[in-house]
């Protein structure tokens, strides 16, 4: 981090968890991923979080793309400092894109949809999907933050994934929930067919059954 | 000219009445909290029993402090649910009975949207992310577009209910919160529980069982209160944290049962610091279930045309605050 610093850059993004600083490694550009001590919990549970999701999100970000998903580089990893530092992927964010005047915010859901379902089909939940944790780089649409992504062939873990999104959509984009769930569901069976995504949309409305007061009585 | 109007409040363990005016004064708010024995829980017949009994002195109360006679009400509010059935029973009939003999308009409130909106009233909040937290919800909501949306919540436990939970297996009665508080400031000594948190939502399920397994080998009821308070309490902030970030707003509320616990709102103060948000809590007499949430929201909806006929007022044991419509929000 002070690395980065003294070469002139510094925060550009802070999240719930980590914060983002960006800078150079080995003459790339990178972003280092810091996870800072939450002063909120106690520090054993709070160093122990941070280590085992910092090592875990560089494994999950390898794994995702060997499943066939695009996603940064691992450059490197320190654990007892909670960083990893990886590639730096130009781009809008999915939240700011399908909001945008005009946007094809349809086209770009579908797109999402298709590339949750590589991430499923090849065993992977992401465990964090929300619009600000995809990134319009480039090269193609890439996800991002793999802090609480794990691996999983089961059908409940996929929904739960879908999910998260769909509560996304509903808080924070709320004026084109119905459209945005329609095609990312479209663009999710578009890759993974008609019988896994039943099953898997099946799991989703048995989730929200078990939700508190969704009308069980 | 202010309008006035009576809340009455029974969604599970409380009875509670209160009379609150268009500009936000809380003229009273009476309580009576059904008491259950030492190891279990609410028992839905017995709490509705002892609401039944203390309705008429309840109500009574809050009407002769309040200072309004009942023809100046304005309208009958009532917690339609969610909740338990034969209690939201006992507050609908007496509701019902009031506003027919009155001739006044009743309104049915959800007793979650109570809660946000009374948490809104007294901490001055405008737009906050919420942590709605007690033995029915756990749940992080946000308003949009005329509704309170969940953007995160318990999938199986509510907080509330794991305290109660673990309390109980220790021989404490519920609402075991305070004693559990009161263990856990004795004690230090963290032991390695269960950290279930899944994107916005979290899960309490393993959790508790690793909390009552802790006890039955024998780890002092201290020492395990306080790891389950830090355990449960960091994953709540946590999923709070990611909706402050994600929605961008500025201000925190904790409401519910369970915000009374000053770990927690400690615990969200040092959040909320880190984003250069406020962190607010409800002040203590009104965290909990009563009349005044009831009342408050009633108004509200009262003011935005909201009425439900005699013939329709039933309970509603089932009922998400995501499909209730909050119009004077638009």
């Amino acid at each position: 981090m002070e690395e980065l610093r003294r070469s002139g850059t510094g925060l550009i993004y802070r999240g719930a968890e980590a914060d983002l600083f960006k800078g150079k490694w080995h003459g790339l550009d990178a972003v280092r991923k810091v996870r800072k001590p939450m002063k909120y919990r106690i520090a054993a549970l709070d160093s122990a979080i941070r280590r085992q999701r910092t090592v875990h999100e560089a494994q999950m970000l390898h794994l995702s793309k060997a499943a066939g998903v695009k996603a940064p580089f691992v450059y490197d990893v320190d654990p007892v400092g909670a960083t990893i530092t990886m590639e730096f992927l130009t781009g809008p964010r999915l939240e700011d894109a399908a909001t945008a005047e005009g946007a094809d915010y349809r086209g770009l859901f579908s797109a999402l949809g298709g590339n949750v379902a590589t991430l499923h089909a090849g065993g992977i939940v992401h465990g964090d999907l929300t619009t600000a944790n995809v990134i319009l780089s480039p090269g193609g649409m890439a996800l991002i933050d793999f802090g609480l992504a794990t691996r999983s062939e089961k059908v409940e873990d996929h929904a739960v994934d879908l999910r998260l999104i769909k509560e996304t959509i509903a808080g924070a984009h709320s004026n084109i929930s119905r459209g945005a769930v329609d095609a990312l569901v479209e663009g999710y069976r578009g890759v993974r067919g008609g019988e896994a995504t039943k099953r898997v949309l099946g799991q989703l409305a048995n989730i929200e059954r078990r939700g508190r007061y969704a009308r069980v009585v | 000219m202010p309008r006035h109007v009576l809340g009455v409040e029974s969604t599970a363990h409380t009875f509670s009445a209160s009379v609150v005016s268009s500009k936000g004064e809380i003229l009273s708010n009476v309580k009576s909290v059904y008491a259950a024995p030492a190891g279990s829980g609410i028992h839905p017949i017995e709490a509705s029993k002892h609401h039944a009994r203390e309705a008429t002195h309840v109500i009574e109360a809050a009407m002769s402090e309040s200072g309004i006679r009942p023809d100046q009400l304005d309208a009958v509010c009532y917690s339609m649910g969610p909740g338990l059935g034969p209690c939201l029973r006992v507050g609908a009939v007496v509701s019902r009975t009031l506003a027919g003999s009155l001739g006044k308009p009743l309104v049915p409130v959800n007793h979650a949207v109570g809660h946000i909106e009374l948490g809104c009233l007294l901490t001055g909040t405008e737009d906050p992310v919420v942590l709605l937290v007690s033995g029915g919800h756990s749940m992080v909501v946000v308003c949009s577009l005329g509704r309170w949306r969940v953007i995160g919540e318990s999938l199986d436990l509510t907080v509330g209910q794991l305290l109660d939970q673990f309390g109980r297996h220790s021989g404490l009665a519920s609402p075991c919160g305070r004693a559990v508080e009161q263990a856990a400031a004795k004690s230090s000594n963290y032991l390695p529980l269960p950290y279930s948190v899944k994107g916005n939502d979290v899960s309490f399920s393993g959790l508790l069982t690793a909390a009552k397994t802790l006890c039955d080998q024998g780890a002092s009821f201290e020492d395990v209160a306080f790891s389950i308070q830090e355990t449960a309490f960091a994953m709540l902030v946590e999923v709070t944290e990611r909706a402050l970030a994600f929605t961008g707003k500025k201000e925190v509320m904790v409401v519910g049962g369970v915000a009374a616990n000053r770990r927690l709102s400690q615990m969200m103060d040092d959040m909320a610091v880190r984003h250069g948000a406020s962190a607010k809590g409800v002040p203590v007499q009104y965290s909990g279930d009563c009349g005044a949430q009831i009342a408050w929201t009633g108004l509200l909806a009262f003011r935005s045309g909201v009425r439900i006929p005699i013939e329709e007022s039933s309970v509603r044991q089932s009922w998400r605050l995501d499909t209730v419509d909050v119009p004077w929000r638009n």
